[in-house]
């Protein structure tokens, strides 16, 4: 298990336990994170998972795929570092993870 | 209140037409309730039902469709079923669709759709729905009064998932005639005796994703059919026409419901008639509050413990059914003003689940919601005003709306409608 921290747009921190293989929007949803809807359950077809990764992890983290891409273009977020947290696979060497959320998923 | 204790609600007349009474009911007993037969406990608190779509490990699928009817073809033992209905699986009926399976399978076939039937590509197909919902309106609207169901969604919800498929259009009609008749379901009596209630459109799908394979086409069918599963292998043909069937399927009477009821609604309300009207970009804020409003589906998919567990305090024994009540939840007063008012204001009309959550989420939320939208900005174009038939319906202040019986389905029997043309 790894910890991630969720930053609402509030500012208010939760820190999770995160199963390692699973993905950052499964962990939110698991534990109950109000800020990520996942409409979809993690098909990669409804951008209602967004985060932003603080500055100091996006390198650490996958590129994002073209069906991903298409998805964040279509939601149009004006964040450029938005990901999708369904896509994002938590990894050893993401303990710690810090991400921000977005004000709405909509 | 003493009367609704008696409510049988699988089978009563009465709630199938105004469900909302015996929701708010069973609401003031709890976020959970045990109903009074066949082991289901309905669930109308918004967060509880939000964590049982959530759970990925307490439950199976396996009688998702039909819930308690019929009844499982095993007694429950121990702690633990899930060797139980792994044996019985192929005995359950409706077990072969996507949505009555459970993981692994079911998340590597639904890994199949991914990418389906997403706003991008709706978006790319927009054209295509513009058209047919064009084509439906123009003859609706030329006669002036016209059977909402029949004349409008019905052929719309069919022509548009048909054509998305990539299915040729001379063969929609025979298509329609192998699905099940979308009638009642009263007491859990759908026609769906069979292991698989799709076998026939199976067969007439088969040859066209046998050809797809051998020579890709740019539609839907094709993706399909040359889609890998996340390791890279190939799946069997039969488990891709199944996926078709299964989409061709799903995609038919839900969304029929949805666009007549956002109809009903509208010709019910003048002033937020001619509001839409004004602003179109409030359409879907509007259809999202249909959706939350009067539910298309009114429960979500009948979970079976497959171990013990709580929700709302209730305990769960394994065997038992666990049901999210989706129009109940989307009037929890603790999530939603005024839950019993109509309003396309509210800040948080998205948040309802109308389409479910989790790993077994409605796939085609993007298409019915596309098709509502285009269905009504038509509608807008050629017309300068929808009114309900009084003639059939009564008067605005003592109205007739028959609905299907049937515990699951918010499904209109008819709705005439009058228009002027623009």
């Amino acid at each position: 298990m790894i910890k991630i921290t969720f930053i609402a747009a509030t500012g208010e921190a939760q820190t999770v336990e995160a199963k390692v293989g699973s993905t950052v929007m499964e962990a939110a949803v698991k534990n109950g994170v109000d800020g990520i809807t996942a409409e979809c359950g993690g098909a990669c077809a409804c951008a209602t998972c967004r985060v932003y990764p603080d500055d100091s992890w996006r390198s650490k983290i996958d590129e994002a795929s073209d069906m991903e891409l298409g998805m964040l273009e279509f939601a149009e977020d004006a964040e450029s570092c938005a990901r999708l947290s369904c896509q994002i696979k938590v990894t050893e060497a993401l303990d710690g993870l810090v991400v921000r959320l977005p004000k709405s998923q909509h | 209140m003493d009367d609704l204790e008696a409510v049988d609600w699988f089978f009563d007349p009465s709630v199938h037409q105004d469900p909302y009474p015996y929701y708010e009911y069973l609401r003031a007993k709890g976020p959970a309730v045990r109903l009074p037969k066949y082991n289901v406990v309905a669930v109308t608190d918004y967060d509880e039902a939000l964590r049982v779509f959530r759970d990925d490990e307490s439950y199976s699928f396996v009688k998702s469709g039909t819930g308690p009817f019929p009844p499982l073809p095993f007694t429950p033992e121990g702690d633990d079923i899930t060797a139980q209905i792994e044996a019985h699986r192929q005995s359950v009926p409706g077990a072969a669709l996507l949505m009555s399976m459970d993981a692994p399978r079911h998340p590597a076939l639904r890994s199949l759709l991914m990418g389906i039937i997403t706003p991008k590509r709706l978006k790319e197909n927009e054209e295509f729905i513009v058209r047919f919902a064009k084509n439906q309106v123009d003859s609706a609207v030329s006669r002036g009064r016209f059977e909402a169901v029949k004349d409008l969604s019905h052929p719309m919800a069919t022509l548009v998932i048909a054509d998305l498929l990539g299915l040729p259009e001379g063969l929609h009609s025979q298509l329609l005639d192998m699905l099940p008749p979308p009638s009642s379901q009263v007491g859990g009596a759908r026609r769906v005796a069979s292991f698989n209630p799709l076998e026939e459109l199976d067969a007439a799908l088969s040859e066209f994703i046998v050809e797809r394979r051998r020579s890709p086409q740019v539609d839907v069918l094709t993706n399909l059919a040359q889609a890998k599963f996340p390791d890279g292998s190939m799946p069997e043909i039969k488990d891709v026409v199944s996926l078709a069937s299964f989409l061709f399927a799903a995609g038919q009477d839900t969304t029929v419901r949805l666009i007549a009821l956002c109809l009903r609604i509208l010709g019910d309300d003048q002033e937020l008639q001619k509001r839409l009207r004004g602003d179109r970009g409030k359409i879907v804020a509007f259809v999202e509050e249909v959706l939350r409003f009067e539910s298309p589906s009114k429960n979500g998919a009948f979970r079976l413990a497959k171990v013990r567990t709580q929700v709302g305090g209730v305990e769960i024994m394994p065997g038992d059914l666990v049901v999210p009540l989706i129009a109940a939840a989307n009037r929890d007063p603790s999530r939603f003003d005024r839950p019993a008012e109509f309003s396309i204001d509210r800040p948080n009309h998205h948040d309802h689940l109308a389409f479910g959550r989790g790993a077994h989420t409605c796939l085609g939320g993007p298409l019915a919601r596309a098709e509502a939208r285009i269905a009504l900005n038509c509608l807008f174009d050629r017309t300068s005003e929808i009114r309900i038939s009084e003639a059939a319906h009564g008067p605005l202040e003592a109205r007739r709306y028959e609905y299907w019986p049937g515990y699951t389905a918010r499904s209109l029997k008819e709705l005439y409608v009058e228009v002027t043309p623009a």
